[in-house]
């Protein structure tokens, strides 16, 4: 059981990773766009519970890690994502108003993809690495932010579906 | 169910933190497998990407001009602004281009037979309604012109100042219905009346009987008394068809004139007669045939025998 789930999961964020590696990332949308794969990831996590959030984090984060448009470290990217794809399914376990409410859910994903970018810079700084203007990377967190809220309604029924018949859970919107 | 406390759950986050450290750690120091990992991901995502670029750059394009739609249009106003800035420049240029031309045409004649010339632009043609033919230039009494002076361009007689303004002049054109000019036959001492008949065609009227004309010749203003209206020497046109009527008092024939009136730009008013009658000297050369490239090949045998001849 175990194991299908796993490799299921596995093949969406592949799937969804290569997709976006090679296609989204043409689109030029004004205020930097935004990140499906992220955007996947956070609604994934908050689905899940606590320890696939976790697990889900670190595998999307290592797909991110070896993208090629990626120039930090490698693992830079599994760092944040588990620490926030733990964070997001916690405070979603761990706070009933928000369960069963889709535009909680939507806020809560955006923030997620927010504070990920956010975390991720200033892992970043920590690890000396050179991440550019101030005001080009407000742009980019904000205007990710702003997509998500955007976006994600029209993706979550779809992400839900998916990982309902995946994780057999009672879930739904 | 609040997973969240759960100590598995705990150790299962540490794990997996200490593992991403690790990777950064095993990254930042350079080890090489890390770098293979992304090449390797490189390697395997390079032909998915090169086919979504394949498939979708035009989309890309389609929503990048969405978004900088107004940087897109208002550079695309600047281009149309310059575009025609330049354009305009180019019809200037040419113009200018047949301003000079002309000129330099016209003031080859006026320097060939001497003549004292004042050049002046065409400002306006005047209209075909009067049906007289008339042109107007700037160059009026402020340049000394007067009345009946002869104008001519680089290609011969234009026609004769009718009016002087301060500044401009109106110039009745060879063609004007009423227009008469006294010619005489280049080479021959034969003398006739050109008259205009409101085409680009004049009819001449030779006034000896006994004199004859044929196609071709060429035609010089006879020069009135005076210099005025008409200096001599002018070229003015050629035979194109003479109407060979016997029982007529005199030969009669269409002359072309050699100015394109309908065309002009730069003329010159001759201003002063030379001392004396240039004669022929104007009479416009025959074209000259334009002579056939022949080309020569040399053939030189090779060295070497080809491979074919070699049995």
């Amino acid at each position: 059981m175990l194991t299908r789930r796993l490799f299921l999961s596995s093949s969406i964020f592949l799937i969804l990773f290569i997709l976006q590696e090679s296609l989204f990332n043409q689109v030029r949308l004004p205020l930097g766009g935004f990140s499906l794969f992220l955007i996947f990831t956070m609604c994934w996590a908050s689905l899940s519970t606590p320890e696939v959030g976790a697990i889900t984090g670190f595998g999307a984060g290592l797909l991110l890690d070896l993208a090629p448009s990626n120039d930090g470290p490698i693992g830079q990217w599994t760092l944040v994502l588990i620490v926030i794809g733990y964070g997001i399914a916690f405070l979603r376990y761990g706070d009933d108003s928000l369960r069963g409410s889709p535009f909680s859910l939507v806020v809560l994903v955006a923030v997620g993809v927010v504070v990920t970018l956010g975390v991720y810079l200033a892992t970043g700084v920590l690890l000396g690495l050179d991440i550019g203007t101030g005001f080009q990377f407000t742009k980019i967190v904000i205007g990710n932010g702003i997509w998500t809220l955007v976006v994600a309604p029209f993706l979550l029924p779809l992400i839900s579906y998916l990982h309902r018949s995946i994780f057999e859970t009672r879930e739904t919107l | 169910m609040r997973n969240g406390g759960d100590n598995r759950s705990r150790l299962l986050l540490v794990i997996l933190i200490v593992t991403s450290l690790f990777l950064i750690t095993l990254d930042l120091r350079g080890v090489a497998v890390m770098q293979g990992a992304r090449n390797g991901a490189q390697t395997i995502l390079s032909p998915f990407q090169r086919g979504a670029s394949f498939v979708f750059t035009p989309v890309g394009n389609f929503f990048s001009d969405i978004a900088h739609l107004g940087r897109t249009r208002s550079q695309l106003k600047s281009l149309e602004d310059e575009n025609a800035k330049l354009r305009e420049r180019i019809l200037t240029r040419k113009s200018i281009d047949v301003e000079v031309g002309q000129l330099k045409t016209v003031l080859n004649l006026a320097g060939k037979a001497s003549y004292k010339v004042v050049n002046a632009r065409v400002i306006s043609q005047g209209s075909s309604a009067s049906f007289t033919q008339t042109i107007i230039i700037d160059a009026g009494a402020n340049m000394k012109i007067t009345r009946d002076m002869t104008v001519i361009s680089g290609d011969g007689l234009v026609g004769v100042v009718k009016d002087v303004y301060p500044n401009t002049s109106l110039v009745m054109l060879a063609s004007d219905p009423s227009f008469r000019v006294g010619v005489r036959i280049a080479d021959t001492a034969q003398i006739g009346i050109l008259s205009g008949q409101g085409t680009s065609h004049a009819v001449l009227q030779l006034l000896d009987s006994q004199s004859s004309v044929k196609v071709g010749d060429v035609l010089l203003a006879r020069g009135s008394q005076g210099d005025k209206p008409f200096v001599p020497g002018v070229p003015v046109g050629q035979v194109t068809y003479v109407a060979d009527s016997a029982g007529a008092v005199s030969a009669t024939a269409e002359v072309r004139y050699f100015a394109h009136l309908s065309s002009l730009r730069v003329v010159a008013v001759v201003v002063k007669a030379p001392a004396e009658d240039p004669r022929d000297a104007l009479v416009p050369p025959k074209p000259f045939p334009t002579p056939t490239p022949t080309v020569t090949i040399y053939v030189t045998p090779s060295a070497s025998p080809s491979p074919s001849t070699k049995k």
